[in-house]
Protein backbone atom coordinates (compact mmCIF):
# COMPACT_ATOMS: atom_id res chain seq x y z
CA UNK A 1 0.00 0.00 0.00
CA UNK A 2 1.30 3.40 -0.94
CA UNK A 3 1.33 6.33 1.42
CA UNK A 4 -0.62 9.55 0.71
CA UNK A 5 0.53 12.85 2.17
CA UNK A 6 -2.23 15.09 3.43
CA UNK A 7 -2.84 18.16 1.28
CA UNK A 8 -5.50 20.60 2.47
CA UNK A 9 -8.29 21.39 -0.02
CA UNK A 10 -7.28 25.06 0.08
CA UNK A 11 -3.73 24.21 -0.92
CA UNK A 12 -4.90 21.82 -3.63
CA UNK A 13 -7.20 24.39 -5.23
CA UNK A 14 -4.51 27.07 -4.97
CA UNK A 15 -1.93 24.85 -6.68
CA UNK A 16 -4.31 23.88 -9.43
CA UNK A 17 -5.38 27.49 -10.01
CA UNK A 18 -1.76 28.61 -10.22
CA UNK A 19 -1.00 25.84 -12.69
CA UNK A 20 -3.94 26.80 -14.95
CA UNK A 21 -3.20 30.53 -14.70
CA UNK A 22 0.40 29.98 -15.71
CA UNK A 23 -0.64 27.98 -18.77
CA UNK A 24 -3.19 30.57 -19.85
CA UNK A 25 -0.79 33.51 -19.27
CA UNK A 26 1.64 32.05 -21.82
CA UNK A 27 -0.74 32.82 -24.73
CA UNK A 28 -2.14 36.03 -26.18
CA UNK A 29 -5.48 37.51 -25.15
CA UNK A 30 -8.87 37.96 -26.80
CA UNK A 31 -11.32 40.86 -26.60
CA UNK A 32 -15.00 40.30 -27.38
CA UNK A 33 -17.34 43.27 -27.45
CA UNK A 34 -20.90 44.01 -28.40
CA UNK A 35 -21.15 46.82 -30.99
CA UNK A 36 -24.22 48.66 -32.26
CA UNK A 37 -25.42 45.88 -34.61
CA UNK A 38 -23.39 42.80 -33.70
CA UNK A 39 -20.69 41.10 -31.69
CA UNK A 40 -16.98 41.57 -32.40
CA UNK A 41 -14.22 39.14 -31.39
CA UNK A 42 -10.55 40.07 -31.77
CA UNK A 43 -7.62 37.76 -31.02
CA UNK A 44 -3.95 38.38 -31.34
CA UNK A 45 -2.98 35.31 -33.34
CA UNK A 46 0.05 35.11 -35.64
CA UNK A 47 -1.22 31.83 -37.13
CA UNK A 48 -3.60 32.15 -40.05
CA UNK A 49 -4.85 28.57 -39.77
CA UNK A 50 -4.86 27.62 -36.07
CA UNK A 51 -7.90 29.66 -35.17
CA UNK A 52 -8.95 30.84 -31.74
CA UNK A 53 -12.36 32.07 -32.84
CA UNK A 54 -14.91 29.88 -34.57
CA UNK A 55 -18.51 29.57 -35.70
CA UNK A 56 -20.65 27.28 -33.53
CA UNK A 57 -24.12 27.88 -34.93
CA UNK A 58 -26.27 30.38 -36.81
CA UNK A 59 -25.96 33.06 -34.12
CA UNK A 60 -23.35 31.58 -31.76
CA UNK A 61 -19.56 31.92 -31.83
CA UNK A 62 -16.75 30.45 -29.75
CA UNK A 63 -13.41 31.89 -28.68
CA UNK A 64 -10.73 30.20 -26.64
CA UNK A 65 -7.36 31.06 -25.12
CA UNK A 66 -4.73 28.83 -23.55
CA UNK A 67 -3.71 25.40 -24.80
CA UNK A 68 -4.83 25.01 -28.40
CA UNK A 69 -5.56 21.27 -28.29
CA UNK A 70 -7.70 21.69 -25.17
CA UNK A 71 -9.90 24.54 -26.34
CA UNK A 72 -10.15 23.12 -29.86
CA UNK A 73 -11.71 19.96 -28.44
CA UNK A 74 -14.21 22.11 -26.59
CA UNK A 75 -14.93 24.01 -29.81
CA UNK A 76 -15.61 20.74 -31.69
CA UNK A 77 -17.82 19.48 -28.88
CA UNK A 78 -19.74 22.77 -29.04
CA UNK A 79 -20.37 22.45 -32.79
CA UNK A 80 -21.52 18.85 -32.33
CA UNK A 81 -23.78 19.80 -29.45
CA UNK A 82 -25.32 22.70 -31.41
CA UNK A 83 -25.83 20.75 -34.67
CA UNK A 84 -27.19 17.77 -32.72
CA UNK A 85 -29.62 19.90 -30.72
CA UNK A 86 -30.81 21.76 -33.82
CA UNK A 87 -31.26 18.45 -35.65
CA UNK A 88 -33.26 16.89 -32.79
CA UNK A 89 -35.45 19.92 -32.05
CA UNK A 90 -35.32 23.08 -34.15
CA UNK A 91 -32.66 25.61 -35.12
CA UNK A 92 -34.20 28.25 -32.86
CA UNK A 93 -33.88 25.98 -29.82
CA UNK A 94 -30.09 26.14 -29.87
CA UNK A 95 -29.25 28.50 -27.01
CA UNK A 96 -25.81 29.81 -26.04
CA UNK A 97 -26.64 29.75 -22.32
CA UNK A 98 -27.14 25.98 -22.36
CA UNK A 99 -23.84 25.48 -24.17
CA UNK A 100 -22.01 27.84 -21.80
CA UNK A 101 -23.36 25.82 -18.86
CA UNK A 102 -22.09 22.56 -20.34
CA UNK A 103 -18.68 24.12 -20.87
CA UNK A 104 -18.68 25.44 -17.29
CA UNK A 105 -19.59 22.02 -15.90
CA UNK A 106 -16.95 20.22 -17.91
CA UNK A 107 -14.18 22.74 -17.22
CA UNK A 108 -15.18 22.79 -13.52
CA UNK A 109 -15.11 18.98 -13.33
CA UNK A 110 -11.69 18.89 -14.94
CA UNK A 111 -10.44 21.52 -12.47
CA UNK A 112 -11.42 19.53 -9.38
CA UNK A 113 -11.33 15.94 -10.61
CA UNK A 114 -9.16 15.84 -13.70
CA UNK A 115 -5.56 14.67 -13.79
CA UNK A 116 -4.75 18.30 -14.36
CA UNK A 117 -6.99 21.34 -14.83
CA UNK A 118 -7.64 22.53 -18.37
CA UNK A 119 -5.40 25.47 -19.20
CA UNK A 120 -8.12 27.32 -21.08
CA UNK A 121 -10.62 30.12 -20.87
CA UNK A 122 -13.49 30.13 -23.34
CA UNK A 123 -16.12 32.55 -24.49
CA UNK A 124 -19.55 31.79 -25.93
CA UNK A 125 -21.08 34.75 -27.78
CA UNK A 126 -24.65 34.94 -28.97
CA UNK A 127 -26.19 37.48 -31.33
CA UNK A 128 -29.68 38.30 -30.06
CA UNK A 129 -33.05 37.72 -31.72
CA UNK A 130 -36.58 38.80 -30.91
CA UNK A 131 -36.73 36.12 -28.21
CA UNK A 132 -33.09 35.99 -27.06
CA UNK A 133 -30.72 38.73 -25.92
CA UNK A 134 -27.21 39.32 -27.24
CA UNK A 135 -24.91 37.64 -24.72
CA UNK A 136 -21.25 37.12 -23.86
CA UNK A 137 -20.55 34.20 -21.53
CA UNK A 138 -17.01 33.86 -20.25
CA UNK A 139 -15.97 30.56 -18.66
CA UNK A 140 -12.78 30.60 -16.61
CA UNK A 141 -10.32 27.71 -16.06
CA UNK A 142 -12.02 26.63 -12.80
CA UNK A 143 -15.50 26.56 -14.35
CA UNK A 144 -16.73 29.93 -13.16
CA UNK A 145 -19.23 31.25 -15.67
CA UNK A 146 -19.81 34.98 -15.96
CA UNK A 147 -22.35 36.83 -18.02
CA UNK A 148 -20.48 39.90 -19.28
CA UNK A 149 -22.77 42.84 -19.98
CA UNK A 150 -20.89 44.63 -22.82
CA UNK A 151 -17.45 43.17 -23.34
CA UNK A 152 -15.25 40.34 -22.14
CA UNK A 153 -11.50 39.79 -22.09
CA UNK A 154 -9.88 36.37 -22.00
CA UNK A 155 -6.27 35.49 -21.36
CA UNK A 156 -3.39 36.19 -19.03
CA UNK A 157 -3.33 39.96 -19.32
CA UNK A 158 -7.12 40.25 -18.93
CA UNK A 159 -7.33 42.79 -16.10
CA UNK A 160 -5.06 45.38 -17.75
CA UNK A 161 -6.75 44.99 -21.16
CA UNK A 162 -10.15 45.16 -19.50
CA UNK A 163 -9.43 48.49 -17.83
CA UNK A 164 -7.95 49.94 -21.06
CA UNK A 165 -10.94 48.87 -23.16
CA UNK A 166 -13.46 49.88 -20.46
CA UNK A 167 -11.93 53.37 -20.29
CA UNK A 168 -12.11 53.79 -24.07
CA UNK A 169 -15.69 52.74 -24.58
CA UNK A 170 -18.75 53.73 -22.60
CA UNK A 171 -21.56 53.09 -25.07
CA UNK A 172 -22.27 50.78 -28.01
CA UNK A 173 -20.19 52.07 -30.92
CA UNK A 174 -20.07 51.17 -34.62
CA UNK A 175 -17.84 48.24 -35.72
CA UNK A 176 -14.82 50.33 -36.80
CA UNK A 177 -14.65 52.27 -33.52
CA UNK A 178 -15.08 49.13 -31.43
CA UNK A 179 -12.39 47.33 -33.44
CA UNK A 180 -9.94 50.22 -33.03
CA UNK A 181 -10.58 50.31 -29.27
CA UNK A 182 -10.21 46.55 -28.98
CA UNK A 183 -6.92 46.45 -30.89
CA UNK A 184 -5.58 49.41 -28.90
CA UNK A 185 -6.55 47.69 -25.64
CA UNK A 186 -4.84 44.45 -26.73
CA UNK A 187 -1.67 46.23 -27.82
CA UNK A 188 -1.22 48.85 -25.08
CA UNK A 189 0.57 52.12 -25.89
CA UNK A 190 4.08 50.74 -26.23
CA UNK A 191 3.56 48.41 -29.20
CA UNK A 192 1.39 47.93 -32.28
CA UNK A 193 -0.13 44.69 -33.55
CA UNK A 194 0.19 44.19 -37.30
CA UNK A 195 -2.99 43.37 -39.23
CA UNK A 196 -1.83 39.84 -40.29
CA UNK A 197 -1.37 39.03 -36.59
CA UNK A 198 -5.03 39.78 -35.84
CA UNK A 199 -7.84 37.29 -36.03
CA UNK A 200 -11.10 39.24 -36.29
CA UNK A 201 -14.58 37.72 -36.45
CA UNK A 202 -18.08 39.11 -36.08
CA UNK A 203 -21.63 37.95 -35.55
CA UNK A 204 -23.83 40.29 -37.57
CA UNK A 205 -27.12 39.99 -39.44
CA UNK A 206 -26.58 40.20 -43.21
CA UNK A 207 -29.88 38.74 -44.34
CA UNK A 208 -28.91 35.06 -44.21
CA UNK A 209 -29.39 32.39 -41.58
CA UNK A 210 -25.72 32.27 -40.59
CA UNK A 211 -24.35 35.42 -39.01
CA UNK A 212 -20.71 34.48 -38.36
CA UNK A 213 -18.05 36.07 -40.54
CA UNK A 214 -14.27 35.93 -40.47
CA UNK A 215 -12.95 39.33 -41.61
CA UNK A 216 -10.16 39.37 -44.19
CA UNK A 217 -6.93 41.28 -43.57
CA UNK A 218 -8.01 43.87 -46.18
CA UNK A 219 -11.31 44.43 -44.40
CA UNK A 220 -9.59 44.70 -41.00
CA UNK A 221 -7.05 47.17 -42.39
CA UNK A 222 -9.87 49.25 -43.91
CA UNK A 223 -11.81 49.27 -40.62
CA UNK A 224 -8.70 50.24 -38.67
CA UNK A 225 -7.93 52.95 -41.20
CA UNK A 226 -4.31 51.85 -41.62
CA UNK B 1 -27.71 15.81 -24.19
CA UNK B 2 -24.45 16.63 -22.45
CA UNK B 3 -21.28 18.02 -23.99
CA UNK B 4 -20.29 15.50 -26.71
CA UNK B 5 -16.58 14.96 -26.01
CA UNK B 6 -14.70 12.06 -27.56
CA UNK B 7 -11.24 10.66 -27.00
CA UNK B 8 -8.87 11.02 -29.94
CA UNK B 9 -9.22 7.34 -30.89
CA UNK B 10 -13.02 7.27 -31.25
CA UNK B 11 -13.59 10.84 -32.39
CA UNK B 12 -16.13 10.91 -35.25
CA UNK B 13 -14.25 13.73 -37.00
CA UNK B 14 -16.10 16.30 -39.11
CA UNK B 15 -18.79 13.86 -40.33
CA UNK B 16 -22.18 14.67 -38.82
CA UNK B 17 -23.62 11.29 -39.81
CA UNK B 18 -20.85 9.44 -37.94
CA UNK B 19 -21.44 11.62 -34.89
CA UNK B 20 -25.23 11.20 -35.08
CA UNK B 21 -24.85 7.41 -35.18
CA UNK B 22 -22.31 7.29 -32.35
CA UNK B 23 -24.46 9.44 -30.11
CA UNK B 24 -27.78 7.75 -30.98
CA UNK B 25 -29.35 10.83 -32.58
CA UNK B 26 -30.45 8.70 -35.54
CA UNK B 27 -31.68 5.11 -35.55
CA UNK B 28 -31.05 2.51 -38.18
CA UNK B 29 -33.74 2.95 -40.86
CA UNK B 30 -36.57 0.45 -40.44
CA UNK B 31 -39.64 -0.66 -42.44
CA UNK B 32 -42.10 2.15 -43.00
CA UNK B 33 -45.86 2.41 -43.42
CA UNK B 34 -46.85 1.42 -46.96
CA UNK B 35 -49.10 4.48 -47.21
CA UNK B 36 -46.10 6.81 -47.15
CA UNK B 37 -46.05 9.64 -49.65
CA UNK B 38 -43.94 9.54 -52.77
CA UNK B 39 -42.26 12.44 -54.43
CA UNK B 40 -41.43 12.51 -58.17
CA UNK B 41 -39.74 14.01 -61.30
CA UNK B 42 -36.70 16.29 -61.11
CA UNK B 43 -34.23 17.05 -63.92
CA UNK B 44 -30.85 18.75 -64.13
CA UNK B 45 -29.32 20.14 -67.34
CA UNK B 46 -25.78 21.47 -67.80
CA UNK B 47 -25.23 24.61 -69.82
CA UNK B 48 -22.33 26.94 -70.54
CA UNK B 49 -21.74 28.44 -67.10
CA UNK B 50 -23.91 26.35 -64.81
CA UNK B 51 -26.70 23.88 -64.22
CA UNK B 52 -30.49 24.29 -64.41
CA UNK B 53 -32.69 22.13 -62.18
CA UNK B 54 -36.45 21.80 -62.52
CA UNK B 55 -38.67 19.77 -60.22
CA UNK B 56 -42.39 19.10 -59.97
CA UNK B 57 -44.26 19.84 -56.76
CA UNK B 58 -46.60 16.88 -56.29
CA UNK B 59 -46.50 14.24 -53.54
CA UNK B 60 -48.56 11.16 -54.29
CA UNK B 61 -49.71 8.30 -52.07
CA UNK B 62 -52.81 6.54 -53.45
CA UNK B 63 -54.16 10.02 -54.08
CA UNK B 64 -52.51 13.44 -54.50
CA UNK B 65 -51.22 14.14 -51.00
CA UNK B 66 -49.66 17.52 -51.60
CA UNK B 67 -49.31 19.92 -54.51
CA UNK B 68 -46.58 22.20 -53.24
CA UNK B 69 -43.71 20.02 -52.02
CA UNK B 70 -40.22 21.45 -52.53
CA UNK B 71 -38.09 18.61 -53.91
CA UNK B 72 -35.06 20.77 -54.70
CA UNK B 73 -33.27 22.46 -51.84
CA UNK B 74 -30.00 24.32 -51.53
CA UNK B 75 -27.63 21.95 -49.75
CA UNK B 76 -25.30 24.91 -49.33
CA UNK B 77 -24.49 28.08 -51.28
CA UNK B 78 -23.16 26.31 -54.42
CA UNK B 79 -24.98 22.98 -54.27
CA UNK B 80 -28.55 21.83 -54.83
CA UNK B 81 -29.98 18.50 -53.77
CA UNK B 82 -33.17 17.00 -55.20
CA UNK B 83 -34.97 13.83 -54.13
CA UNK B 84 -37.30 11.22 -55.57
CA UNK B 85 -38.91 8.25 -53.86
CA UNK B 86 -40.22 8.30 -50.31
CA UNK B 87 -41.01 11.91 -49.36
CA UNK B 88 -40.46 11.33 -45.64
CA UNK B 89 -37.05 9.72 -46.17
CA UNK B 90 -36.14 12.18 -48.87
CA UNK B 91 -36.81 15.29 -46.84
CA UNK B 92 -34.86 13.74 -43.95
CA UNK B 93 -32.08 12.98 -46.42
CA UNK B 94 -31.91 16.60 -47.55
CA UNK B 95 -31.85 17.81 -43.95
CA UNK B 96 -29.04 15.42 -43.09
CA UNK B 97 -27.01 16.45 -46.15
CA UNK B 98 -27.46 20.20 -45.51
CA UNK B 99 -26.43 19.76 -41.91
CA UNK B 100 -23.48 17.52 -42.80
CA UNK B 101 -21.97 19.99 -45.27
CA UNK B 102 -22.33 22.86 -42.82
CA UNK B 103 -21.02 20.73 -39.95
CA UNK B 104 -17.92 19.83 -41.95
CA UNK B 105 -17.36 23.47 -42.82
CA UNK B 106 -17.57 24.59 -39.20
CA UNK B 107 -15.44 21.76 -37.85
CA UNK B 108 -12.62 22.18 -40.35
CA UNK B 109 -12.99 25.83 -41.43
CA UNK B 110 -13.00 24.71 -45.09
CA UNK B 111 -15.83 23.71 -47.44
CA UNK B 112 -16.10 20.20 -48.80
CA UNK B 113 -15.30 20.03 -52.51
CA UNK B 114 -18.27 19.31 -54.80
CA UNK B 115 -16.89 15.84 -55.47
CA UNK B 116 -16.45 15.34 -51.73
CA UNK B 117 -20.11 16.17 -51.19
CA UNK B 118 -21.15 13.79 -53.97
CA UNK B 119 -19.13 10.92 -52.50
CA UNK B 120 -20.32 11.64 -48.97
CA UNK B 121 -23.92 10.84 -50.00
CA UNK B 122 -23.15 7.37 -51.42
CA UNK B 123 -22.99 5.37 -48.15
CA UNK B 124 -26.05 7.19 -46.78
CA UNK B 125 -28.09 6.13 -49.84
CA UNK B 126 -26.74 2.60 -49.66
CA UNK B 127 -27.54 2.18 -45.98
CA UNK B 128 -30.99 3.74 -46.34
CA UNK B 129 -32.02 1.76 -49.42
CA UNK B 130 -30.76 -1.64 -48.31
CA UNK B 131 -32.85 -1.60 -45.14
CA UNK B 132 -36.13 -0.18 -46.35
CA UNK B 133 -38.50 -0.88 -49.25
CA UNK B 134 -38.98 2.86 -49.78
CA UNK B 135 -36.09 4.01 -51.89
CA UNK B 136 -34.74 7.50 -51.96
CA UNK B 137 -32.73 8.50 -54.99
CA UNK B 138 -31.17 11.96 -54.84
CA UNK B 139 -29.73 14.14 -57.57
CA UNK B 140 -26.87 16.47 -56.74
CA UNK B 141 -25.89 19.44 -58.87
CA UNK B 142 -23.65 22.35 -58.15
CA UNK B 143 -21.17 24.94 -59.23
CA UNK B 144 -17.62 23.70 -58.72
CA UNK B 145 -15.57 26.79 -57.78
CA UNK B 146 -12.27 24.97 -58.28
CA UNK B 147 -13.14 23.92 -61.85
CA UNK B 148 -15.32 26.95 -62.65
CA UNK B 149 -17.94 24.63 -64.07
CA UNK B 150 -21.42 23.28 -63.35
CA UNK B 151 -21.50 19.57 -62.48
CA UNK B 152 -24.24 16.95 -62.06
CA UNK B 153 -24.01 13.73 -60.03
CA UNK B 154 -26.65 11.01 -60.23
CA UNK B 155 -26.98 7.88 -58.07
CA UNK B 156 -28.36 4.38 -58.32
CA UNK B 157 -30.24 2.59 -55.54
CA UNK B 158 -27.08 0.91 -54.26
CA UNK B 159 -25.41 4.28 -53.67
CA UNK B 160 -23.31 4.31 -56.84
CA UNK B 161 -22.38 7.87 -57.80
CA UNK B 162 -22.01 8.83 -61.46
CA UNK B 163 -21.10 12.19 -62.90
CA UNK B 164 -23.16 13.28 -65.91
CA UNK B 165 -21.75 15.71 -68.44
CA UNK B 166 -25.10 16.39 -70.13
CA UNK B 167 -28.29 15.99 -68.08
CA UNK B 168 -29.89 13.70 -65.50
CA UNK B 169 -33.41 12.84 -64.38
CA UNK B 170 -34.87 11.14 -61.29
CA UNK B 171 -38.36 9.94 -60.41
CA UNK B 172 -41.29 8.21 -62.06
CA UNK B 173 -41.56 10.74 -64.89
CA UNK B 174 -38.03 9.89 -66.03
CA UNK B 175 -38.94 8.20 -69.37
CA UNK B 176 -40.83 11.28 -70.57
CA UNK B 177 -38.51 13.94 -69.18
CA UNK B 178 -35.48 12.01 -70.38
CA UNK B 179 -36.87 11.71 -73.92
CA UNK B 180 -37.46 15.45 -74.16
CA UNK B 181 -33.93 16.13 -72.87
CA UNK B 182 -32.36 13.59 -75.24
CA UNK B 183 -33.96 15.31 -78.23
CA UNK B 184 -33.32 18.87 -77.10
CA UNK B 185 -29.88 18.74 -75.45
CA UNK B 186 -26.84 20.25 -77.16
CA UNK B 187 -23.36 20.63 -75.70
CA UNK B 188 -23.36 24.41 -76.12
CA UNK B 189 -26.66 25.33 -74.47
CA UNK B 190 -26.83 28.77 -72.93
CA UNK B 191 -28.75 29.55 -69.74
CA UNK B 192 -31.93 30.63 -71.50
CA UNK B 193 -32.03 27.53 -73.76
CA UNK B 194 -31.36 25.26 -70.76
CA UNK B 195 -34.20 26.87 -68.78
CA UNK B 196 -36.54 26.39 -71.73
CA UNK B 197 -35.51 22.76 -72.28
CA UNK B 198 -35.73 21.92 -68.56
CA UNK B 199 -39.21 23.41 -68.24
CA UNK B 200 -40.36 21.51 -71.34
CA UNK B 201 -39.00 18.21 -69.95
CA UNK B 202 -40.99 18.61 -66.73
CA UNK B 203 -44.06 19.66 -68.73
CA UNK B 204 -43.79 16.39 -70.70
CA UNK B 205 -43.38 14.35 -67.52
CA UNK B 206 -46.40 16.05 -65.92
CA UNK B 207 -48.42 15.44 -69.08
CA UNK B 208 -47.75 11.69 -69.18
CA UNK B 209 -46.91 10.50 -65.68
CA UNK B 210 -49.79 10.45 -63.16
CA UNK B 211 -47.40 10.86 -60.20
CA UNK B 212 -45.76 13.99 -61.59
CA UNK B 213 -47.52 17.30 -61.14
CA UNK B 214 -47.44 19.57 -64.16
CA UNK B 215 -48.18 23.30 -64.04
CA UNK B 216 -51.36 23.91 -62.01
CA UNK B 217 -53.03 26.94 -63.61
CA UNK B 218 -56.02 26.74 -61.26
CA UNK B 219 -54.01 27.05 -58.04
CA UNK B 220 -51.21 29.05 -59.65
CA UNK B 221 -48.65 26.42 -58.60
CA UNK B 222 -45.77 25.68 -60.95
CA UNK B 223 -42.74 23.38 -60.90
CA UNK B 224 -39.75 24.97 -59.23
CA UNK B 225 -36.74 26.08 -61.27
CA UNK B 226 -33.29 26.82 -59.87
CA UNK B 227 -29.94 27.69 -61.42
CA UNK B 228 -26.45 27.00 -60.07
CA UNK B 229 -23.71 29.19 -61.44
CA UNK B 230 -20.80 31.26 -60.18
CA UNK B 231 -23.25 33.22 -58.01
CA UNK B 232 -24.42 30.02 -56.35
CA UNK B 233 -27.95 28.69 -55.87
CA UNK B 234 -30.72 30.91 -57.28
CA UNK B 235 -34.40 30.06 -57.36
CA UNK B 236 -36.28 31.69 -60.22
CA UNK B 237 -39.06 34.04 -59.09
CA UNK B 238 -42.57 32.55 -59.16
CA UNK B 239 -43.92 34.84 -61.90
CA UNK B 240 -41.00 34.14 -64.25
CA UNK B 241 -41.60 30.40 -63.78
CA UNK B 242 -45.33 30.91 -64.38
CA UNK B 243 -44.66 32.82 -67.63
CA UNK B 244 -42.51 29.97 -68.98
CA UNK B 245 -45.15 27.33 -68.32
CA UNK B 246 -47.98 29.52 -69.61
CA UNK B 247 -45.99 29.97 -72.86
CA UNK B 248 -45.37 26.22 -73.25
CA UNK B 249 -49.03 25.52 -72.55
CA UNK B 250 -50.09 28.15 -75.09
CA UNK B 251 -47.96 26.55 -77.82
CA UNK B 252 -49.28 23.11 -76.91
CA UNK B 253 -52.87 24.39 -77.09
CA UNK B 254 -52.21 25.87 -80.55
CA UNK B 255 -50.80 22.56 -81.80
CA UNK B 256 -53.87 20.82 -80.34
CA UNK B 257 -51.84 18.80 -77.86
CA UNK B 258 -49.31 17.49 -80.36
CA UNK B 259 -45.71 17.69 -79.12
CA UNK B 260 -44.00 16.46 -82.29
CA UNK B 261 -42.60 18.34 -85.25
CA UNK B 262 -40.18 20.96 -84.11
CA UNK B 263 -39.54 20.33 -80.42
CA UNK B 264 -41.73 22.53 -78.28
Amino acid sequence: MSNYFYVSPEQLIKDRAEFAQKGIARGRSIVAAIYDVGVLMVAENPSASLNKISEIYDRIAFAGVGKYNEFDRLREAGIRWADGTGFTYSREDVDARALANYYAQHIGDMFTEGQKPLEVEVLVAQLGTAIRPTKLFRIAYEGTISDEPRFAVLGGDAEAIKSRFGAAESDLEPLDVTLRNAVAALANADRTIEVPDLEVCVLEDTGGRRTFARLTDERVAALLGT
Amino acid sequence: MGLPLFSASDDPGPSFVRYAELSGLVDEPSMTDADARHATTVIAVRYNGGVVMVGDRQATSSYIASRDVRKIEAADRFTALAISGSAARGLEFIRMAQLSFEHYEKMTDTSLSLEGKANYLSPIIQRNNLSTPLMVIPLLAGWDPSRQDGRIFEYDGAGGCYERRDFATIGSGTPFADSALRLGFRADLDREAALELGALAIYEAGDNDPSTGGPDFVRNLYPMIVTLDENGFTELPADEVAQRFIAINQRRTESQGVAGGSLR
